[in-house]
């Protein structure tokens, strides 16, 4: 606030409001006669940063309501829009009462750059808003790739499949009882013996022996079978591809970086300056969310999760004094076993990765989760240095590969110009290093991206 | 039987569940002892025994340093991390308006960086060009958002430091994420955003050559 430029502005108003008043006399008050087309404009532009249209209090109390509300003359209410604390001076009783109860929480407004005709305006539009045009649904151009509900029929059509198999064995089994009781009826009426009881292994392997070239066949198809599931499952250990774990807030990527346009390291604004990258804490989703309450798709269910978890009160627009902040338990999705070290800053800030390197199109996603490589190399498009790989994400396989066809930029940082220098020093008599500088580019590797201590310590 | 036993676990393992992380080898080597961050120490019974992993079940590793704490970067950078000394007030910020002062050049290699932070950290509400008109402005989510180059074109480099510090009516502090340096290095360009958004020549030293310079803030009849 510049004390300087009121009595300019002041002056301003008087002659638009004498020029106006000598024009038409029907402009006689602020709360008559305002043009509320023109007061949206103006009320976007000034007012609704702080103030709603309705009671909603947002960073100050909200405006609906206030013809009924203002108690002080007219051109005490222009006064206190244009310079608040020299209206307060005035020493109204209705100034003051809105001074004691508004200043201490929300602090002085702003004195606003307006005239009383645009007040006028403005109160116009406040009560009397024109209907609410509908917001453009940008959801089309921002679709999400992951469907909530996906992973749970792959499941069940294997728990159906055992159960039959079961239901199967237990009328096979019965069968042959039957079969086994019938038979010895037959022998009794026909005064023959009774047939001693066989175990069903017995049973089974008479049945076998008799019919050994289906059996051995079916065998060998199991053994087959089980050798080749066996080491896909084996070469799954360890892959965590797909992973998507259930998060305890419905957080959509999609809506935050894809529509409004949120940059990665807004909220993971550790990863250039540290190992994690970081997962957002809650005063990070206050920045924006102390004035976003509802949300896109889960209305205030979700958002309201943030609230309880800080001590926000999205009515009052106040946070709760000596609440017992409840940390958003997040379950972390890239995980690398204790015995690997990764540094985010190492591949952010010096090596200017793209985020999408490692974690796909994010943009696109509901909640976190591990891109298969697949999925990453096909975004080659939209971002031309991506390295493309072939190892499953997150494995070394795929680490290893990746430091072997990164090239880094010497120039970029001093540290890898000093390696680079070394390794030109050593490279005499050294045919090895001598290989290295055959195809013109200085990968990860051969500065030392391959070595085991680099990663593991 | 073993077969069929054999069968059903083979079957068992190709179920995806997109809630389990999918097969360890060698658990113990997957948690550290020592304390990390993002580290559950309640799943880790290998090293603390059930009782004490269940005491530490849910809670952070991750702490707040004490009170007081100054965060050391070593070099020059040491003295742009002291403590703040104005308060969260209404007077504390015009205080800051008139005392506060970047301790930063004005020249390439801060305007650069501040450019690039600035592409991070603002423009989703405040725009690419400083006019108020982000993604979520556009969207009708957040609005009101000033305009560099006209409502708050005489703002002073300290208030802004007072607003990235505290935060400012909806805005809210962005002290968390942003250095001391950085936030100095934003105050650089949004400086080049109030004068208009068009980026000053440099010489070849890096700095602004004195014709393109951004311009004193001149009187003006715009309150703010």
């Amino acid at each position: 606030m510049n004390r300087h430029s009121f009595g300019p502005s002041w002056y301003r108003s008087l002659i638009i409001c004498l020029f106006l008043g000598f024009v038409s006399s029907a402009t006689a008050g602020v709360w008559e006669g305002g043009d509320p087309v023109k007061g949206e404009q103006l009320f976007n532009a000034n007012c609704a940063s702080c103030h709603k249209i309705n009671k909603e209090v947002l960073a100050a109390p909200g405006l609906g309501g206030i013809a009924e509300r203002w108690s002080a003359s007219e051109e005490l209410l222009v006064q206190w829009i244009q310079n608040p604390q020299a209206a307060a001076a005035s020493g109204d009783p209705y100034i003051k009462s809105l001074v004691e109860r508004y200043v201490p929480t929300f602090g002085w407004m702003a004195a606003q750059a307006v005239s009383e005709a645009d007040i006028a305006d403005i109160m116009a539009y406040v009560q009397n808003p024109p209907g609410k045009t509908e917001v453009v649904d940008t959801g089309d151009a921002c679709p999400t790739i992951d469907d909530l509900d996906q992973g749970s029929s792959n499941s069940s059509a294997t728990i159906w499949f055992i159960i039959l198999f079961v239901l199967f064995l237990i009328i096979a089994v019965s069968a042959s009882n039957v079969r086994f009781s019938l038979n010895n009826a037959m022998r009794e009426s026909e005064g023959g013996e009774r047939l001693a009881p066989i175990s069903y292994g017995m049973q089974i392997r008479a049945w076998a022996w008799k019919n050994l070239v289906f059996v051995s066949l079916i065998g060998l198809f199991v053994v087959a079978y089980v050798a080749v599931v066996g080491y896909q499952s084996a070469m799954d250990v360890g892959v965590y591809e797909g992973y998507r774990p259930e998060q305890p807030i419905q957080f959509w990527h999609s809506i935050h970086v894809c529509e409004n346009e949120v940059d990665c390291q807004y909220c993971h604004s550790s990863a250039s300056k540290s190992k994690h990258a970081g997962i957002p804490s809650t005063n990070v989703c206050m920045n924006c969310h102390k004035g976003i309450k509802n949300g896109k798709r889960w209305g205030e269910k979700e958002i309201g999760k943030i609230y309880d978890a800080i001590g926000f009160d999205p009515t009052s627009g106040q946070y709760i004094e000596n609440y017992e902040e409840k940390p958003i338990a997040w379950t972390k999705v890239h995980n690398l076993p204790d015995h690997v070290y990764f540094n985010h800053s190492q591949h952010v800030a010096v090596g200017g990765l793209e985020c999408q390197n490692c974690h796909g199109d994010v943009a696109k996603f509901t909640v976190g989760r591990i891109a298969p490589v697949e999925e990453i190399n096909a975004l080659i498009d939209d971002y031309p240095t991506l390295i493309q790989l072939s190892k499953p994400t997150l494995t070394m396989g795929w680490c290893i590969e990746c430091h072997n066809k990164a090239e880094v930029d010497l120039t970029k940082s001093g540290y890898y110009e000093e390696i680079h220098n070394r390794l030109k020093k050593e490279i005499r008599g050294n045919e090895e290093l001598r290989n290295y500088l055959g195809d013109d580019k200085v990968t990860v590797k051969e500065l030392g991206g391959w070595e085991c201590s680099k990663c593991h310590y | 039987m073993v077969l069929f036993a054999a069968f059903a676990v083979m079957m068992g393992s190709c179920v995806t569940d997109p809630n389990s992380p999918g097969l360890e080898y060698m658990p113990d080597m997957y948690r550290s002892p020592a304390i990390e961050a993002y580290v559950d120490y309640g799943m880790d019974t290998y090293h603390f025994g059930n009782d004490q992993a269940d005491s530490l079940s849910n809670t952070l590793s991750a702490r707040k340093p004490a009170p007081g704490s100054i965060a050391y970067v070593g070099g020059d950078k040491a003295g742009l991390n002291m403590p703040y000394p104005y308060p969260n007030t209404m007077d504390g910020y015009e205080a800051a308006g008139v005392g506060l002062k970047s301790p930063l050049a004005t020249n390439k290699v801060n305007i650069e960086k501040g450019k690039e932070l600035y592409t991070i950290m603002c423009t989703h509400c405040h725009g690419k060009t400083g006019k108020g008109d982000g993604a979520i402005a556009a969207n009708g989510l957040i609005m009101g958002i000033p305009d560099y180059s006209t409502k708050l074109k005489d703002l002073p480099e300290g208030k802004m430091y007072h607003s990235i510090q505290y935060g400012k009516g909806l805005m809210g502090s962005h002290a968390s994420q942003l250095s001391q340096l950085e936030r100095w290095q934003i105050i650089e360009y949004v400086k080049v955003l109030q004068a208009g958004g068009k980026m000053p020549e440099f010489d070849a030293a890096g700095n602004v050559m004195a014709a393109t310079a951004v311009a004193a803030p001149a009187d003006s009849t715009i309150i703010q």
